[in-house]
């Protein structure tokens, strides 16, 4: 396949489709990477959310993090009513927080395990919906919740490749820890990813701190290979394809 | 659902309380099988009356695996506790133990 003929998915975030060809390519992974309160949740919710309701993709949200309560509190303040898509099954939040309180505690790992389960629970939901959109908040929580670093590697190429396998663009969010370069606690994060998006929040000066956006890398894009301005606005995420950010 | 069921099982006030195993399995999961005979195999060597043992089969029960938060195959839970991977039957010992100091303190503190 040429480039010319990659269909691309439309990210939902104004200005973001303009510096990478119009879209991330369908069925692609993606790693959306940054430290914490860079706006890596917002932007994955708002993938799944302006998917359902302005390209008529429906889409599976899965957090490993936050609370589904919090997110739909957080995201309404966007004039983004998760709470209504689910009703109206356009979407789905999969509650893998870890404030349930009937998963049981972790008390030993052997390494002969598998991510099966995991699996089975986000390709039920994709089919339930007939989803064309993933995300999985975050990345990062696998890597502190198992030990055996080589299974999970091994595990979570596989998982994304079983989600993505019929066409799902799929989102992964991971966190870069505060004192580190890298892209995440897992080593692996860009080795996963057909595409990086990485997100800023930089001290530009003593008082004050400006966000901003940058495209790692992405499969078959002439991609923008500057740092654009980003901004979280009454509207959600939104970027400035024409600012390059002052902080770099 | 699943968690409904498991509940009332164990507390069921006219029969002696049994320690509910849980299993959790997948179609596609290649140390599943193993796991299952470590298990029954330490169930009946403890005395096997004294256990029930449910296996879930997460490729027909997504919605028990996603209810309980599993994402690795095999898990084996006991009374709130779960391990990961075949597990040793010294460490199904310890989790059953611990399980019935629990129900035999709920028992003295009613
Ligand atoms: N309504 C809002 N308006 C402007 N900024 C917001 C709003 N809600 C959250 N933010 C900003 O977004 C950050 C959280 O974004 P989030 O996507 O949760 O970050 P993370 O990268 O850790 O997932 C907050 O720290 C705050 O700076
Ligand atoms: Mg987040």
């Amino acid at each position: 396949m040429s480039d010319h003929d990659i269909e691309r998915v439309k990210t939902g975030i104004p200005g973001l489709d303009e510096l990478i060809e119009g879209g991330f390519p369908r069925g692609d992974t993606i790693l959306i990477a940054g430290k914490a309160g860079t706006g890596k949740s917002i932007l994955a919710t708002q993938f799944i959310y302006k998917g359902a309701t302005e390209y008529n993709e429906p889409g599976v949200f899965v957090t490993l993090e936050e609370p589904p309560h919090l997110i739909k509190r957080n995201m309404i303040r966007f004039g983004m009513d998760l709470e209504k898509l689910v009703n109206e099954k356009k979407i789905s939040i999969v509650d893998l927080s870890p404030s349930k309180e009937v998963t049981p505690v972790t008390i030993g790992e052997y390494p002969s395990f598998d991510l099966s389960g995991l699996e089975a629970i986000i390709l039920n939901h994709v089919k339930k919906l007939g989803a064309k959109r993933v995300v999985l908040d975050t990345l990062s929580i696998l890597a502190y919740k198992f030990r055996s670093r080589d299974i999970l590697r091994e595990e979570f190429f596989k998982l994304t490749a079983n989600i993505t396998r019929s066409g799902v663009t799929l989102l992964l969010t991971s966190e870069i820890p505060a004192q580190q370069g890298g892209l995440g606690v897992f080593d692996i994060e860009a080795f996963l990813a057909s595409g990086v998006i990485v997100l800023y929040n930089e001290k530009i000066s003593d008082t004050s701190r400006s966000r901003s956006i940058e495209v790692l890398k992405l499969r078959g894009s002439k991609h923008s290979s500057r740092i654009h301005s980003m901004r979280i606005t009454d509207e959600g995420i939104r970027v400035w394809p024409g600012e390059i950010s002052p902080g770099h | 659902m699943a968690d409904k069921k498991t509940r009332k099982a164990s507390t069921k006030k006219d029969e002696p309380a049994k320690i509910e195993v849980v299993l959790f399995k997948s179609d596609t999961c290649a140390f599943c099988p193993r796991a299952e005979e470590v298990v029954r195999r330490t169930i009946e060597d403890f005395g096997s009356d004294v256990f029930t043992l449910k296996v879930i089969n997460v490729s027909e029960n997504p919605e028990a695996a996603e209810e309980f938060g599993i994402f690795a195959l095999p898990t084996v839970m006991i009374g709130g506790m779960s391990v990961t991977g075949i597990p040793e039957p010294d460490m199904l010992m310890k989790m059953v133990l611990g399980a019935k100091v629990m129900t035999n303190k709920k028992v003295v503190s009613k």
